[in-house]
């Protein structure tokens, strides 16, 4: 009982999409979906829902072919959200439910229902073009569940909402899998996916570069992680001087330490104390998803969401100007992003 | 795909969406009282030409075998056709006069003459009359002279006291021969059906362009508020397009079903408002006569299935791009198809029937304009109508193939131009 992605290949031209793409979602799981822009997310969820037609391969659900099933099987959140802007929410929700073949009595009560658990009661009666973008997210999220779908796909979910709105839809997706519900998001927000998934896929360029469950995947890299805090240094300049651990993310009370192949954890816990520092934390992790992506594709989730270094001497006289002094200051930024 | 998404009832959910939006709308309700009123001026047209008409002077000359006979029918023409006013030359409306070269008056009809009557008596006694019209008589003025024609012939026989029953007069109408063949009409009766020609080719122009113009703004609508990326999801690409063309037609039909309503009310009050303000006998029944079952049925056929072919089209285009302000550019050639029918139609209505107009009446996106306007003069062979009706209905369905495969493939493109390269390979990668 799963949903089976079986060497799902897709091109657009002499663009690969999707490049034999193969992964197993277990169901009544949360699914992480995680890949940059262009990684092939959006066309794998409108193949799946029958929207697109992969060239070779095929999506299954409990053994059936996906354009086999009928279309109230999945529940759709797309990543560009819209609604009609003149209909009433109640109105949009109704039909939508119509759609997937929920009677339009059951649609109303479903969706007066749903209003009334994420706190919106009074968003029945008014039209979306009357809400916030945050609120009419949380509409379309909806409009996805309110026929009861077997399997949930979502298309970066939390983009663009407040901390409310995103524990919100955390809950109601914790709510959803308790039903036995399979749900499967794409995301950039690594942290949400940490806290979500019991099993995640990084996707790059069309092909799955590692998938399964949460711990697996963090394992995958070998590295390991130590999370350390010393009473009164903060800066661990010691740190240097243990063969093979580095500082990964420095803090105030607690830092990340990576801990090299091969190296037992417990060196960086001996050498604090036989320097005579306070230890207040000691803990043996696993790296952090957004490390493991790094590890794996070769750069970070979100580097198309940042500046490209500048180019020595390229463009105007301004521009060079900012960029030798952005090279000053940051020495690095001459070369690709890792 | 279809077996897993049959076309109902989804398409139906989508059209009733589509038609509670459109009928509820302001532009709706402000287009319908505003295209309802055209209607009604332009049903009421004649009226208005018969009444600026009401004072001009109907020229009569008469013909006769005998001067005995002339001057008997000018006497009683003059006294029945204009009454008290006879001999009022400056108010009477009928000005009757002996004429003696027949060639020279049938050359001067419609000219300085508006009507030659020939008048003749046979071997029994009984009288014939042969009325010759241009286009410059009304309707109303030629039943008059027919009235006058049997009163010639009543007052005929009872001054000669025969002894034998009396005959009806041999009445016979010399109708002006519309150009280019076909069945002729009389004047009136012709001037009446185009006018009805006029209003309703002009209003399924307008109707099929405004609603087509509808279905692809709609679609553009989706796309820009990005609903489209749910509405794909969850129902097929048919059922989207079908629905959209059903809700939006039937939108479009109750619209011109109002129009209509409101334009043969106007023409069946059009006999008493004549009568109320031009006087008794002022009857324009012609126009409203040119109004058969028949023709209506032929309008709303292809109505229906002009606007099914065309709105196709427009679902097609309006998937293809994602601003409203494309929208124009590329739904442009469509218009400019349409305006050549349009066109056609008027040529049509003029009452050309070369063989291009009959051509252009059966190519599918022009023979529901031009079509109509053949079938109000009553220029059309039946068989004509059924390759046109057909090649209408296979058009459809040839376009409804290519245009489901279009939408589905032009919905997911966004901020591309569409080239017709990039469309070919959408339109394989879209189910």
């Amino acid at each position: 009982m799963s949903l089976v992605l079986d060497s799902v290949t897709k091109r657009f031209g002499s663009i690969v999409a999707l490049d034999q793409l193969t992964f197993e979602v277990p169901r009544g799981q949360v699914f992480g979906f995680l890949g940059a822009n262009g990684a092939g997310k959006t066309t794998t969820m409108r193949i799946a829902l029958g929207v697109l037609r992969a060239d070779s391969g095929a999506i299954y659900w409990n053994g059936s072919p996906s354009e086999a099933l009928p279309r109230r099987t999945w529940g759709y959140l797309p990543e560009e959200r819209g609604l009609y802007p003149r209909m009433t929410v109640l109105e949009q929700l109704v039909f939508f439910g119509s759609l997937y073949g929920l009677p339009k009595d059951v649609a109303a009560r479903e969706a007066r229902a749903w209003l009334a658990r994420f706190r919106v009661p009074d968003f029945a009666d008014r039209r979306a073009d009357e809400l916030s973008k945050g609120n009419q997210q949380k509409v379309q999220f909806l409009a996805a569940i309110l026929h009861d779908p077997e399997v949930l796909l979502m298309d970066e979910p939390f983009t663009g909402l407040d901390p409310v709105n995103v524990a919100l839809l955390r809950e109601a997706f914790l709510e959803l899998r308790d039903r036995g519900k399979t749900l499967i998001f794409s995301t950039h927000q690594m942290e949400a996916a940490e806290a979500l998934c019991e099993s995640v896929a990084i996707v790059d360029r069309g092909r799955v570069v590692v998938g399964g469950s949460l711990a697996e995947v963090k394992r995958s890299t070998g590295r390991r992680m130590v999370i350390i805090g010393i009473a009164g240094d903060h800066q661990l300049r010691w740190i240097a001087d243990v063969p093979g651990a580095r500082v990964i993310r420095p803090g105030i009370e607690r830092s990340e330490v990576e801990v090299d192949e091969g190296i037992e954890p417990d060196v960086v816990l001996a050498a604090a104390l036989a320097l005579g520092l306070r230890v207040t934390h000691f803990e043996i992790a696993d790296p952090s998803l957004e490390q493991v992506f790094i590890d794996h594709v070769g750069r970070p989730v979100d580097e198309d969401l940042r500046l490209a270094p500048a180019a020595p001497g390229g463009g105007s006289d301004r521009r060079s100007g900012g960029a030798r002094r952005r090279q000053a200051t940051a020495p690095r930024a001459d070369g690709p992003a890792a | 795909m279809s077996s897993r998404d049959p076309l109902l009832p989804n398409a139906l959910i989508v059209a009733r969406r589509e038609y509670g939006e459109r009928v509820r709308s302001r532009l709706f309700h402000v287009s319908t009282v505003l295209l309802a009123t055209l209607a009604v001026l332009v049903a009421f047209a004649p009226l208005f030409i018969r009444a600026l008409d009401s004072g001009s002077v109907t020229r009569v000359a008469v013909i006769a075998d005998s001067p005995q006979l002339s001057g008997r029918t000018i006497a009683i023409l003059d006294n029945i056709l204009n009454g008290a006013l006879a001999g009022d030359e400056v108010r009477a409306p009928f000005r009757v006069e002996a004429s003696s070269d027949r060639a020279a008056s049938l050359a001067a009809l419609g000219h300085t003459v508006d009507s030659v009557i020939v008048a003749g008596r046979g071997a029994t006694g009984r009288l014939s009359f042969e009325f010759h019209v241009g286009e410059t008589i009304g309707d109303d003025r030629l039943q008059q002279l027919s009235i006058g024609a049997f009163g010639v012939a009543v007052l005929d026989y009872s001054a000669n006291n025969p002894s034998g029953a009396f005959q009806m007069p041999e009445v016979q109408l010399l109708r002006t021969a519309i150009p280019g063949g076909g069945a002729s009409l009389g004047v009136a009766d012709y001037a009446g059906r185009r006018i009805v020609g006029i209003v309703f080719v002009f209003v399924i122009f307008l109707t099929i362009v405004i609603y087509g113009m509808w279905v692809a703004a709609g679609v553009v609508t989706e796309k820009t508020s990005r609903v489209m990326e749910l509405m794909i999801s969850a129902a097929s690409a048919r059922q989207l397009v079908v629905g959209k063309v059903f809700g939006i037609g039937l939108a479009g039909l109750t619209q011109y079903g109002t129009i209509l309503v409101a334009a043969i009310a106007a023409l069946a009050v059009e006999d008493r408002l004549a009568t109320v303000l031009l006087g008794p006998g002022s009857t324009l029944t012609p126009s409203f006569a040119g109004l058969t079952p028949g023709l209506l049925l032929a309008y709303g056929g292809y109505f229906v299935l002009g606007f099914t072919l065309y709105a196709l089209v427009y679902a097609a285009a309006g998937s293809l791009v994602s601003r409203a302000e494309d929208l124009q550019v590329i739904a442009l050639p469509l218009s400019l198809v349409a305006i050549g029918g349009y066109l056609l139609s008027i040529l049509a209505l003029t009452g050309g029937t070369t063989w291009f107009i009959r051509l252009a009446s059966l190519i599918p996106f022009w023979s529901p304009f031009v079509m109509l306007p053949r079938l109000t003069l009553g220029h059309v062979e039946s068989w004509e109508v059924v390759v046109s009706i057909a090649l209408l209905v296979v058009a459809i369905f040839a376009t409804y193939v290519v245009a489901v495969r279009i939408y589905a493939a032009g919905v997911l493109l966004y901020g591309q131009r569409p080239s017709l390269k990039g469309l070919v390979a959408a339109t394989r990668a879209a189910r």
